[in-house]
């Protein structure tokens, strides 16, 4: 049976941080596929967005403070206009910024793992949601991932603690 | 590798940061002012503004302003806490790295958009 430890260390997933507050202490879990990691990096390093942006700061900011507000803690769900996380089918969540979507799974509560990042434009015009649904369980089933490190519900409660 | 830092320079993550605590302070007060009787379109309406440019704000989709702000939080009945501090070091505090794992490169804006008036 997996556990996150092993998975850390043999490769398929790498835990993801930012920068926090001087007297800030992470209180949510954040991890990534090596694939996801290479599309932050390609983030970081200027990607060029398909369209014109939403969103009035750079991709890298909106990201900074997305993964920023989920480790810190802070608040994710106001309503169902304002949400930064937002449940999909098969067990599969997203994180959202106004021109980014990040999909992935939640191992525990307060413990997501992102497998896919893509332009929100990208993912609408060619409607990928289905297609990430079933990459992500596919993965999820490759890795050995049962029960025990997959959060079911589809609730903000189910996975989110704070 | 066992963990990724995320790490866009210092500049652009205090800024990229203020804005989006603005933004979850002032939906925080809205969803408060929301349960006690408030609608969105009643708040917009306070501000003699349209509701579809006050999402937008909130959103993340438009910039507010400094104005928009203090707007915001008059029609929320909130008072506005401003100070700007030196950062106290103490015992226990976490150390910023002085290396990167990508090296420090301002986040690169790109196609940055005009503030729709």
């Amino acid at each position: 049976m997996p556990t996150i430890s092993g998975l850390v260390a043999n490769g398929a997933i790498v835990r993801i941080e930012v920068e926090l507050g001087p007297h800030e202490q992470p209180l949510r879990l954040l991890y990534g596929t090596p694939q996801f990691v290479t599309w932050l990096q390609e983030i970081l390093a200027g990607a060029s967005p398909p369209s014109r942006l939403l969103g009035h700061l750079a991709p890298a900011q909106q990201i900074d403070d997305l993964f920023y507000s989920f480790l810190s803690g802070a608040p994710l769900v106001f309503n169902r206009q304002f949400r930064a996380v937002r449940a999909e089918d098969n067990a599969v969540w997203e994180l959202k910024t106004p021109d980014i979507r990040i999909f992935g799974w939640f191992m525990a509560k307060d413990c997501f793992v992102a497998v896919f990042g893509n332009w929100a434009d990208i993912i609408k015009d060619h409607d990928l949601y289905r297609g990430y649904r079933i990459a992500i369980r596919r993965l999820r089933r490759e890795l050995g991932i049962g029960e025990t490190l997959c959060v079911k519900g589809d609730a903000p409660d189910d996975v989110l603690s704070i | 590798m066992t963990f990724f830092r995320f790490d866009i320079d210092a500049r652009a993550r205090k800024a990229g940061r203020l804005m989006g605590r603005v933004r979850r302070e002032l939906l925080k007060a809205i969803m408060e002012e929301r349960r006690a009787g408030l609608t969105q379109q009643q708040l917009a309406q306070r501000l003699q503004t349209r509701r579809a440019l006050v999402n937008q704000k909130l959103s993340g989709e438009a910039e507010i302003t400094l104005r928009e702000l203090a707007d915001l939080a008059w029609a929320l009945d909130r008072e506005i806490c401003v100070e700007l501090r030196r950062p106290d070091q103490m015992a226990g505090d976490n150390i910023a790295p002085r290396t990167s794992t990508i090296g420090y490169q301002p986040a690169r804006i790109i196609a940055p958009k005009r503030s729709a008036d």
